[in-house]
C-alpha cells in the first residue's frame, strides 16, 4: 500500500455523480446497450446534467435512426465528458455509435427511489423520456484508483460505487436490449450496473 | 499520490456535498452566525438536503427568537447528521444554539452559480426562514482525503472536494448576517471559514 498524503496536488478534473448501466445479450459476447448518466457539480465547462444511452453502440448512426443519444442541459461538457473520458473507457473503445449519437436539449430531470433499494434517473428532451433504473442495490463502498487502474488511463479517480443486481434503460417507456452480465472491478466480480456518487477524477501532479 | 488500494474497506456513512460558511465581526471575536448546508446522495436514511443555519450562535433559541434551525427534506437523516456529525464538528456543535434548533420542513431549494467561476449560491426555504449562502471570490478545487486525527469528527476518513471562498455571505429573509470569513488552516492548507465541499463521503473504521 502506498503512502497516503491528505492533499493530492493533481489538478481536479471534473467532480459529480456518475452511475452506469452496461446490458448484454450473450454474457459471453460484446454489449448491446451502454448508458451513462452525470450529475456534473465542477468541471472547466461549468455545471450541468447529461444522459448517454447508447442502444447500438455498434451502428455509426444517430437518434432517431438509431438509439444513439446524448441528452443535456450543458453540450459543452458533455462533448469535453465524451472526447475526454468516455472514449478511453474501455467498455466504451471503438464503439462507433458513440461519435454518431445525436445530441438533444433537456428539458426536464429527475430524480426517484429509495436510494438504500432503487434508484432511478429521468430526463425528457421534449416528448422523449429517457429512463435508467436500479435496483436490488447494494451497500455502498469506496474506491481510489490511480491513473493505471483507471477507466481513463490516466486519471487518478475517487467515487463511491453501490453494485445493483437489477437495472433497465428505458426509452419512451421501452427497455433497450439486454441483460446483465458481470465483470471484474476493483478486484471484484460485480454486475454491469452500479451507482457512482461523489466521484471526482484528478490529473495526475507531473 | 493519495492512492493505496482501490477499495476501502471501511463502512460508508454518508456521501454528498457539505459546503458551510463560519462569519465573525473580528478575527478574535466570537461567531456572528454559522451556517452548514447538506447534499446528501446517499446515508442510512436515504437522501436529501439539509440546511443547518445559526443566526445566533451564542443564543439558545429558535424563530421567532433567532433563526436557528434545520430546515430539510428528511427529516430522519438530518436528525442522523445534527447528532452524529454536526454534533462533533467543533463550534457547529459546541455552540448555545445548536440544542435549540427546531427542524422545519424545507419548502424549496436553488442552486445557482459556477464552483469554478467566481460565485456561488445555495438557496433553501421553509414557511417561515429563506436562507442564501453566498460564495465568492473562490479558489482552485483540492481533492482531500483526511485520516481520522484530521477529521471532523476524529473518528472518521474523509475525502473531499475543497473550494475555497475568500469572500462569503449568509442572508435570511433577504437580510445579510454580520460577519466575514477569517483564515483557519486545515490538514496544512491555509484556507478560510467559507468553504465548498462536494464529493464528500464520511467513512468508519
Amino acid at each position: 500500500m502506498t503512502e497516503r498524503v491528505p492533499v493530492n496536488p493533481g489538478a481536479v478534473e471534473w467532480s459529480g455523480d456518475n452511475p452506469g448501466i452496461y446490458l448484454k445479450t450473450d454474457p459471453a459476447g460484446g454489449y448491446v446497450t451502454l448508458a451513462l448518466f452525470f450529475r456534473v457539480v465542477l468541471s472547466p465547462h461549468g455545471r450541468g446534467t447529461a444522459m448517454l444511452v447508447l442502444g447500438a453502440p455498434e451502428t455509426a448512426l444517430g437518434w432517431p435512426q438509431a438509439p444513439n443519444l446524448m441528452i443535456t442541459d450543458n453540450q459543452a461538457l458533455a462533448r469535453y465528458l465524451i472526447d475526454d473520458f468516455v472514449v478511453n473507457m474501455p467498455t466504451f473503445r471503438g464503439k462507433v455509435g458513440l461519435q454518431a449519437a445525436t445530441f438533444l436539449p433537456l428539458t426536464d430531470a429527475r430524480v426517484s427511489g429509495d436510494v438504500r433499494t432503487r434508484h432511478v434517473e429521468t430526463v425528457r428532451s421534449g416528448e422523449l423520456v429517457a429512463e435508467m433504473d436500479w435496483g436490488d442495490l447494494g451497500p455502498p463502498f469506496a474506491v481510489e484508483v490511480d491513473a493505471a487502474q483507471s477507466a481513463t488511463g490516466t486519471h487518478q479517480m475517487y467515487s463511491v460505487f453501490l453494485e445493483a443486481r437489477a437495472a433497465s434503460v428505458r426509452l419512451d417507456g421501452v427497455p433497450l436490449a439486454g441483460r446483465l452480465a458481470e465483470r471484474q472491478l476493483f478486484g471484484r466480480t460485480i454486475s454491469t450496473a452500479f451507482l457512482a456518487f461523489s466521484e471526482t477524477w484528478v490529473r495526475p501532479a507531473a | 499520490m493519495p492512492i493505496g488500494i482501490p477499495v476501502n474497506a471501511g463502512r460508508i456513512d454518508w456521501t454528498g456535498e457539505n459546503p458551510g460558511i463560519l462569519l465573525k465581526e473580528r478575527e478574535d471575536g466570537p461567531w456572528s452566525a454559522l451556517a452548514l448546508f447538506f447534499r446528501i446522495a446517499w446515508s442510512p436514511h436515504g437522501r436529501g438536503e439539509a440546511m443547518m443555519i445559526y443566526e445566533r450562535p451564542d443564543l439558545a433559541s429558535g424563530p421567532p427568537a433567532a433563526a436557528n434551525a434545520v430546515i430539510t427534506d428528511n427529516e430522519p437523516m438530518a436528525r442522523y447528521l445534527m447528532r452524529e456529525f454536526v454534533a462533533r464538528f467543533g463550534v457547529f456543535g459546541e455552540v448555545p444554539a445548536f440544542a435549540a434548533m427546531p427542524v422545519l420542513p424545507l419548502r424549496a431549494s436553488a442552486t445557482s452559480g459556477d464552483p469554478r467561476g467566481g460565485r456561488y449560491v445555495e438557496s433553501v426555504s421553509s414557511d417561515t426562514i429563506s436562507v442564501e449562502l453566498v460564495w465568492e471570490d473562490l479558489g482552485r478545487p483540492t481533492a482531500i482525503e483526511l485520516p481520522p486525527a484530521l477529521s471532523g469528527t476524529g473518528a472518521h476518513t474523509m475525502f473531499s472536494l475543497l473550494v475555497e471562498a475568500r469572500r462569503a455571505s449568509i442572508l435570511v429573509n433577504g437580510r445579510r448576517l454580520p460577519g466575514t470569513p477569517v483564515p483557519r488552516e486545515q490538514a496544512g492548507i491555509r484556507t478560510t471559514t467559507a468553504f465548498l465541499y462536494f464529493a464528500e463521503t464520511w467513512i468508519s473504521g
